[in-house]
């Protein structure tokens, strides 16, 4: 039983993985062959040729998640022990909330005019500040449970015994958190690298990230194209997934 | 002779509510003062701003005639231990006990010759390389204890620091503590709500009670005060005779 588990586990992550190769590698599937007629690598050529910018949209996505994830993650571990401190802690994690109740298309809706007036609309600036306003709560959410009692308390115990705020903050909170901000690296990249919605409105076309092209080619109907973009957007959550396998879960650190 | 820690009036309220009220003692060197106290008495925000941990609302602390109510918590070289053996999850039981010693930029081969002493002195040489999490609960407070002595600290206090522990771990805690105290000259204050070990541990007694402070002037004061609990303990003893 626990092996049919594992096995059916094991292939719900990688059928869609091997239906999508297949499908960027198909050429000619009418209906209703069960596989397509011919594979070749010739939808894979399309990334070369200098018109789809695919690759370019690939490093642009790319881009924009590391940055949105890095910043994000920074900024969330200063506020996160902010507000763990602060006696209004639990009214301050509620608005973190407010974006995932709006929604975040909602939320892109409410703040175009401003992005329009800003001069943001319609470029890189202004995807990355939009995305970031979905991402920088996130990373709040995640990280505050990190400063509980215990964190404070080993803070203070460094500072006695003759530690500074930096000789703390990188001898004794940066290694006891790296699992937890490397958590929120990850989360936040994906909310980045997945974020359709907003990105589509603040970039009004002019910004086109990897998963704004994928649904660009699904609205096209040209399978083959969104099956290779696919391909494409999968490639950096599989690598998170292995990196947080393999030196994460393996190092977690027993606070 | 003049003591090494003079504590003035001090006062600290958390909202409408006064958790020490003129709290005023001195310490002197090598002097281990057991203080008694029920929880929420305010023992523990006492220690947390002779620490630098918590900022009094009034009143003075000073170190050596030196005014400390300023000086940030890395600078009062007086270390606050925990009831809990808050070690570095990082860092092994070796590193732990360096921990004091780097910060203080000391060579390589002090911290090596100090933490290998001090390794010997808790009985756990055999366990340098161990993680936090490898350890019993006695043997953490041990490594936490050494990591505060390492650095000899001008005071050392103590919140309740064998609370936590079995019967039979506290007993050789207390000893190796007592032990310890004598050999390096500490100056501690050692707060515990266990009576018994309040007057083992302590050259005196102090007690804390709802933010008010009272010290005894020796061990004799303390049990013919009716109000301590050393008599109502000594006769419920006596019962068995």
């Amino acid at each position: 039983m626990k092996k049919a588990l594992q096995i059916l586990f094991i292939l719900s992550i990688f059928f869609p993985i091997a239906f999508l190769l297949l499908l960027s590698l198909g050429r000619n599937w009418p209906y209703p062959e069960l596989l397509p007629q011919s594979l070749s690598l010739e939808n894979w050529e399309f990334l070369q040729k200098s018109d789809s910018k695919l690759l370019q949209t690939f490093f642009l996505s790319l881009g924009i998640s590391i940055l949105v994830a890095t910043v994000t993650t920074a900024l969330a571990f200063i506020t996160s022990k902010h507000i763990a401190l602060s006696k209004y802690r639990n009214k301050l994690m509620l608005l973190a909330y407010i974006p995932y109740v709006l929604s975040p298309v909602i939320l892109a809706a409410t703040l175009h005019f401003f992005f329009i007036y800003a001069g943001i609309s319609g470029n890189v600036s202004g995807v990355l500040l939009a995305q970031f306003f979905i991402a920088y709560p996130f990373g709040v959410i995640i990280l505050n449970n990190f400063w509980n009692h215990k964190t404070r308390a080993i803070e203070e115990l460094s500072k006695t015994l003759g530690s500074s705020s930096w000789q703390t903050f990188k001898n004794v909170l940066l290694p006891i958190s790296k699992n937890a901000l490397l958590l929120c690296f990850f989360q936040t990249f994906l909310v980045s690298w997945f974020e359709f919605g907003l990105t589509n409105l603040i970039g009004v076309g002019s910004v086109q990230t990897l998963t704004v092209r994928v649904f660009s080619f699904v609205n096209e109907a040209n399978i083959f194209y969104a099956a290779l973009a696919s391909c494409l957007l999968i490639l950096p959550p599989m690598i998170l997934i292995w990196i947080n396998k393999r030196y994460i879960f393996a190092t977690e650190t027993v606070i | 002779m003049e003591p090494l820690l003079h504590i003035d009036n001090i006062t600290k309220s958390f909202g409408s509510e006064t958790v020490l009220h003129n709290v005023s003692f001195t310490l002197q060197e090598h002097e281990v003062l057991s203080v008694l106290g029920k929880s929420g008495s305010g023992k523990t925000t006492l220690l947390k701003i002779l620490a630098g941990l918590e900022k009094e609302d009034d009143g003075t602390i000073s170190l050596s005639r030196k005014r400390m109510n300023d000086t940030p918590p890395n600078k009062r070289n007086i270390v606050y231990l925990y009831q809990e053996p808050l070690l570095f999850p990082h860092l092994n039981v070796s590193e732990n006990i360096a921990f004091g010693l780097k910060i203080r930029k000391q060579s390589p081969d002090v911290i090596k010759t100090k933490v290998e002493h001090m390794l010997a002195e808790i009985g756990l040489e055999e366990h340098a390389e161990k993680m936090p999490h490898q350890l019993s609960g006695g043997q953490r407070q041990r490594v936490s204890f050494a990591r505060a002595l390492i650095i000899e600290p001008k005071v050392l206090l103590l919140d309740e620091p064998f609370g936590a522990l079995d019967a039979e771990t506290r007993v050789q805690m207390q000893e190796l503590f007592k032990k310890l105290s004598k050999k390096m000259k500490l100056t501690s204050i050692f707060i515990t709500h266990d009576l018994k070990e309040a007057l083992t541990m302590g050259d005196h007694i102090g007690k804390i009670e709802l933010g008010h402070f009272k010290r005894y002037e020796s061990k004799q004061d303390f049990y013919d005060d009716v109000d301590s609990g050393a008599q109502q303990e000594a006769a419920f003893w006596k019962q068995f005779n």
